[in-house]
């Protein structure tokens, strides 16, 4: 039997997100929480396995009680099993705080039933650290192979999976022992369509929430705020450069706009290696 | 008296180094000059050191000391041959707590990422992510100096100053082409001290059985001199062949705004943008690209910038040196036949 | 859940829109299992219209609504139309106050789909509805007699078993054709394209711009004249708390005949000096298109067949005229579900015992009115000079009269008589008020 255990996030929409013009404040307003699409392929590539291997996927999460929409998603798209882990006081968590409470849970739950395999997004598209699945895999001191794509085996017998990652410049076919953390990219699995019975399941499902009070002892000087070294210092807009010479091709022709840019061009010493030297 | 310790990872695989370890060199310089006066006057000293890992990469080290570090702490071994992330981040992490840097560098690039979390996990410390500004400054009610790290946030619309106030080393990830290229000075000197391997084949867990290298595919975006880039506003994917005419004559390469992208008309390692590449060219080429937010913070650090867009208000307007506006089925050609021109009269 | 069990319900409603919610709302009360089902990510994501609600609808299907704290933006305290001329004036002709304030409940609130629907289907949940989200219905599952017994669904596994389906599917009614219902697409002719965007202001703006007090009062227009460049069409302006939706609605053959793009019209529309400077300096929030089924009576389906309804939109149940369409589909649905009851309380499900669905339409307003409005969709494709020539006449004629100082009155009395005999013969005006009233008083 397989158990799989994949952490989801809930992020907002960020192709959505807009700019306030007077006050240049951020407009959140309307802009929708989505599953982290990597999330969402990592947990479509677990459950793949768990049908060819028979066994559960759990799916974990911290966050507020809004996530319990994504976790219920999760179980839409073939999870068993899903836990929150939700408490004030992990507000205002930056990675490091994140993942001590996600290791501490993930500990916790194969306690309860052995993990084999963890899946995590490579990176979340509200923050775009990449940070959370490396720092839980270092403290649960777990083998971990980031940015994969492609699982080729998992042999729950000899206990070791291959697996493909992508990094710049190539491919690596990696072979790792198990219980393995993956980070997953989204060639790792397609999202299939949910069939109606796992969809209705998960309208009625609702996830366990864990929190301060327990199951977990969490240590609170590793939590939230306090657990954090990083704050926020300040926010502000981007700046602008100035603005340099627009040419208008109806009121000059193509013809002179475009000598005129190349010069510019050339001038600048930036076409020299195409030209030969700089006027 | 004691040591102040400006970090960076020198990221080296099959022996290329990853030009973002220089980039950082240089940025590392920066920060040691920000807090030089404070700590001359406290009787300390700065220095940038490096830290680089592999097999047989001790002519590196001194390509780095070159580059602007004063000591390189080397660690070479088999088990370092190929990036994996426990013997890495494990290793780092035992020089992290012998040495206790006050500020360490790590390129975002796949291999960088990946070990950053690692170690800031590992040393119990702060990681910022993905920064395009850097600065020592003064906070309010800290003694010395601290690393100010600024990142784009929630889809590059808002910059976020980060501070790790206590916790050390502080960290940063940044991406390639953010900051420029130093100098290399080979007239510089530099330790490199040889730290023991405490690592073996066996802590690795994760054993590379085939590399598949796809070199043909390889787009050198970041470090292309001259990059022209399509976008949406070519209106088809054939476009794209116009756009890569354009960049074969001039010798660059081809870029493209996200849409072409999702759209399928071209590779994502040509996205240049937010999600995509940041690029530095000596000149990029936009034809038909609006300028959102998402692409500029992607490109306005190249040094000579051509807009081509039919809509005079279009923002791209606002980061370039020239624009050109007109349609870009017009421009280009034009284009073309100029370059063609001028390169027959040279010859 | 077994992959070989059955989902099955009491009864299956598609389309979490405004017939549908109401319907399950009604079902869910009375206890029925039922599942609503809707193709969008969330009710009212794919949805689009004016507008305005009203509140004697929403009163009749859910008493206590307004305690459930629905959505709303403004209550509509100013209503009417305004007539826009070519060279950009604007007669206003719209009520405040008198009867539209006598009422203790306003008649009707100015909303926003995406976020009614939602709520609307939130209360057909709390009621016991069952809301199946992200699933389209693709097909029915019928027994040997033909029955209705059921639908598929676009997933996998995606039966759902109940003797009684409502079909509240909206104005692209391809349930309702396949099962026979309706004989094809709602014709061109007699369909608009409503398009419209949502500009958000500051409240102050609006208020100042509108002459509204506060956001506890709010302004609902009809656009009449030099609209739609003089085709067939109508405009609105609603006013939100703190933005405004301008749109108008072209008929759809017209739009196809003379080539426009919508947006163009649209951008056409929102230039015109008197509702510029209404929408100026503020930004674009959403903008969409939806359809208006306006064949009405002649277009109607086939209300019922065997385990199945057809309510709202998708049976052609809107009023072009007066803007009534959300009333008419949340009373068939509300009517639908107590047939639906009815035939559960019975046993009979066959077309004969659901027939009582249509017998329910017919003591209303609804088939009453459609069936008085029966000619006005055609009257408009052959009277296009109502879209247009008469708002433009009223509204110079209008201008002539206060622009009279000085004049003898007589002068201008026969000026504007004769601005409208140049604009339109007098025999063919008389005609024309003839053939209004046929339309609209269903002589
Ligand atoms: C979190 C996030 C990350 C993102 N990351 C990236 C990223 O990495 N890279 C990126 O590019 N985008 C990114 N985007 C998307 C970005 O917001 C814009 O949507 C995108 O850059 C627009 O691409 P475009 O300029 O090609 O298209 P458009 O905005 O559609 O612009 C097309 C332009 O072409 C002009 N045009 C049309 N026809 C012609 C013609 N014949 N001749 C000349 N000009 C013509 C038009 O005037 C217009 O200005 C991201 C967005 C988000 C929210
Ligand atoms: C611009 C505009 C302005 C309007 N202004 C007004 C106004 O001011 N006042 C007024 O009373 N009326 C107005 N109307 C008309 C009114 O919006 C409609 O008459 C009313 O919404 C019809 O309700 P309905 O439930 O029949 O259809 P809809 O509200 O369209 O609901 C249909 C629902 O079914 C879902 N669906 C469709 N097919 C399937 C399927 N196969 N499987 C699952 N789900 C499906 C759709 O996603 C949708 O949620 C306006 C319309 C428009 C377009
Ligand atoms: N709050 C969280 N709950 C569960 N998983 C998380 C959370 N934050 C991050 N993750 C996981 O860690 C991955 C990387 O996140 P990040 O480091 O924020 O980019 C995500 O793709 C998730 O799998």
């Amino acid at each position: 039997m397989f158990h799989a255990l994949v952490a989801v996030k809930q992020v907002p929409d960020t192709t959505n997100i807009r700019i306030d013009p007077e006050t240049g404040n951020l407009v959140r307003e309307g802009v929708p929480a989505i599953f982290n699409p990597y999330d969402a392929h990592a947990l479509a590539a677990a459950v793949e396995w768990k049908r060819k291997l028979g066994g559960k996927v759990t799916v974990v999460s911290m966050g507020p009680p809004s996530f319990i929409v994504t976790l219920r998603e999760a179980i839409e798209m073939g999870a068993d099993e899903a836990y929150l882990v939700s408490d004030r006081k992990f507000a205002g968590a930056d990675t490091l705080a994140t993942s001590y409470v996600l290791a501490e849970t993930i500990r916790r739950l194969n306690e309860q039933d052995p993990v084999d395999m963890i899946f995590f997004g490579k990176q979340a598209i509200d923050g775009d650290t990449a940070q959370v699945g490396p720092g839980v895999a270092t403290r649960l001191d777990l083998p971990i192979l980031t940015y994969a794509v492609k699982i080729r085996d998992i042999d729950l017998e000899a206990r070791k999976a291959i697996v493909e990652r992508k990094t710049e410049r190539w491919v690596e076919v990696v072979e790792l022992p198990l219980p393995v953390m993956l980070t997953c990219d989204k060639e790792i699995a397609e999202i299939p369509f949910a069939p109606l019975p796992d969809l209705i399941r998960s309208l009625k499902y609702d996830p366990e929430v864990w929190t301060m009070a327990g199951p977990v002892e969490f240590d609170r000087g590793q939590v939230g705020v306090r657990g954090s070294p990083t704050i926020v210092y300040k926010m502000g807009t981007p700046e602008l450069p100035e603005p340099g010479e627009k040419i208008n091709t109806r009121e000059v022709g193509v013809e002179a706009a475009v000598r005129e840019a190349l010069a510019k061009a050339e001038s600048a010493g930036v076409l020299s290696a195409v030209l030969g030297g700089a006027k | 008296m004691s040591t102040r310790r400006f970090w960076v990872f020198i990221e080296q695989e099959e022996g290329h180094i990853h030009p973002v370890s220089w980039e950082l060199l240089g940025v590392a310089n920066k920060l040691a000059a920000d807090v030089r006066d404070e700590a001359t006057a406290e009787g300390d000293e700065v220095v940038v050191e490096g830290v680089l890992l592999g097999e047989g990469v001790e002519s590196l080290a001194q390509e780095a000391i070159y580059h602007g570090a004063n000591r390189i702490y080397l660690l070479d071994g088999p088990v370092f041959k190929y990036y994996r992330t426990r013997p890495y981040s494990k290793s780092i992490a035992k020089l992290v707590k012998k040495y206790e840097p006050e500020v360490f560098l790590i390129g975002a690039t796949t291999l960088g990422r990946d070990l950053a979390g690692a170690i800031a996990t590992a040393s119990h410390t702060g990681l910022t992510a993905d920064c395009t500004q850097l600065e020592m400054g003064e906070v309010k009610g800290a003694k010395h100096k601290l690393l100010l790290a600024t990142r784009p946030a929630f889809g590059g619309n808002i910059m976020a100053t980060i501070v790790c106030r206590k916790h050390r080393p502080q960290m940063a990830s940044v991406r390639p082409r953010v900051f420029p290229m130093p100098e290399r000075n080979p007239a510089a000197q530099g330790d490199i001290i040889r730290e023991p391997v405490m690592v073996t084949e066996d802590d690795a867990m994760a054993t590379i059985l085939e590399i598949i290298r796809n070199e043909g595919e390889n787009v050198n975006l970041e470090y292309a001199d001259i990059i022209v880039s399509g976008g949406r506003g070519m209106g088809s994917p054939d476009g794209f062949a116009l756009i890569k005419e354009l960049a074969d004559e001039l010798g660059g390469v081809v870029g493209a705004s996200r849409p072409c992208v999702d759209a399928g008309w071209i590779g994502y390692e040509h996205q240049v943008g937010q999600s995509g590449k940041t690029v530095r060219p000596k000149l990029y080429i936009a034809a038909g690209i609006s300028g959102a937010l998402q692409h500029k913070v992607g490109m306005q650090g190249s040094d000579f910038i051509i807009a081509i867009n039919n809509d005079p208000n279009a923002p791209i307007f606002e980061v370039a040196d020239v624009g050109i506006i007109g349609d870009l089925y017009e421009v280009i050609p034009e284009m073309l036949k100029q370059i063609r021109a001028k390169k027959e009269a040279q010859a | 859940m077994s992959d070989n069990e059955q989902i099955r319900f009491d009864a299956v409603v598609v389309g979490a829109g405004m017939a549908g919610s109401a319907a399950a709302i009604v079902l869910g009360k009375a206890g029925l299992n039922v599942a609503l089902i809707e193709r969008g990510q969330k009710a009212g994501s794919k949805n689009y219209f004016g507008g305005a609600l009203y509140t004697h609808a929403l009163k009749e299907v859910l008493p206590d609504f307004m305690d459930r704290k629905p959505p709303f933006e403004r209550p509509v305290t100013e209503a009417g139309f305004w007539f826009l001329s070519r060279d950009g004036g604007l007669m206003k002709a719209t009520i405040e106050g008198g009867k539209l304030a006598e009422t203790e409940l306003p008649d009707a609130y100015i909303t926003m789909r995406a976020a009614f629907d939602a709520w609307w289907a939130k209360q057909a949940q709390e009621a016991g509805a069952f809301l199946i989200p992200k699933t389209t219905v693709v097909d029915f599952i019928r027994d040997e007699q033909g029955q209705v017994i059921g639908v598929q669904t676009d997933r996998p596994q995606g039966d759902i078993y109940a003797p009684v389906v409502i079909i509240c599917e909206g104005v692209n009614n391809l349930l309702t054709q396949k099962l026979g219902l309706a004989r094809r697409d709602v014709e061109p002719a007699h369909a608009a394209l409503a398009f419209k965007q949502v500009i958000s202001l500051p409240m102050e703006t609006i208020n100042a711009r509108f002459g509204l007090p506060d956001d506890a009062h709010g302004l609902a227009v009809s656009v009449l004249g030099d609209v739609s460049l003089g085709l067939p069409g109508m405009g609105f302006v609603y006013t939100n708390k703190k933005s405004i939706s301008v749109g108008l609605g072209v008929m759809l053959d017209t739009l196809a005949e003379y080539r426009l793009r919508p947006y163009d019209v649209l951008q056409r529309y929102l230039q015109h000096p008197a509702i510029a400077p209404l929408v100026e300096g503020g930004q674009l929030l959403e903008y969409g298109a939806h359809l208006i089924p306006e064949g009405g009576w002649r277009d109607m389906p086939q209300l019922y067949a065997g385990g199945v309804m057809v309510a709202g939109d998708a049976a052609a149940m809107v009023n072009a005229l007066h803007w009534e369409g959300t009333n008419m589909a949340m009373i068939a649905g509300k009517l639908a579900a107590e047939t639906a009851i009815e035939a559960h309380k019975r046993g009979d499900f066959s077309a004969a015992s659901l027939a009582r669905y249509r017998d329910k339409l017919q003591d209303r307003f609804i088939l009453q009115d459609l069936k008085q409005y029966r000619n006005f969709a055609r009257f408009l494709e052959t009277h296009p000079q109502f879209m247009d020539v008469y708002p433009n006449f009223l509204n110079s004629a209008l201008a002539d009269f206060f622009s009279a100082y000085g004049k003898p009155k007589k002068v201008l009395f026969r000026e504007i008589f004769g601005e409208l005999t140049h604009r339109r013969p007098l025999l063919k005006a008389v005609g024309d008020m003839i053939s209004m009233g046929k339309a609209v008083m269903g002589w």
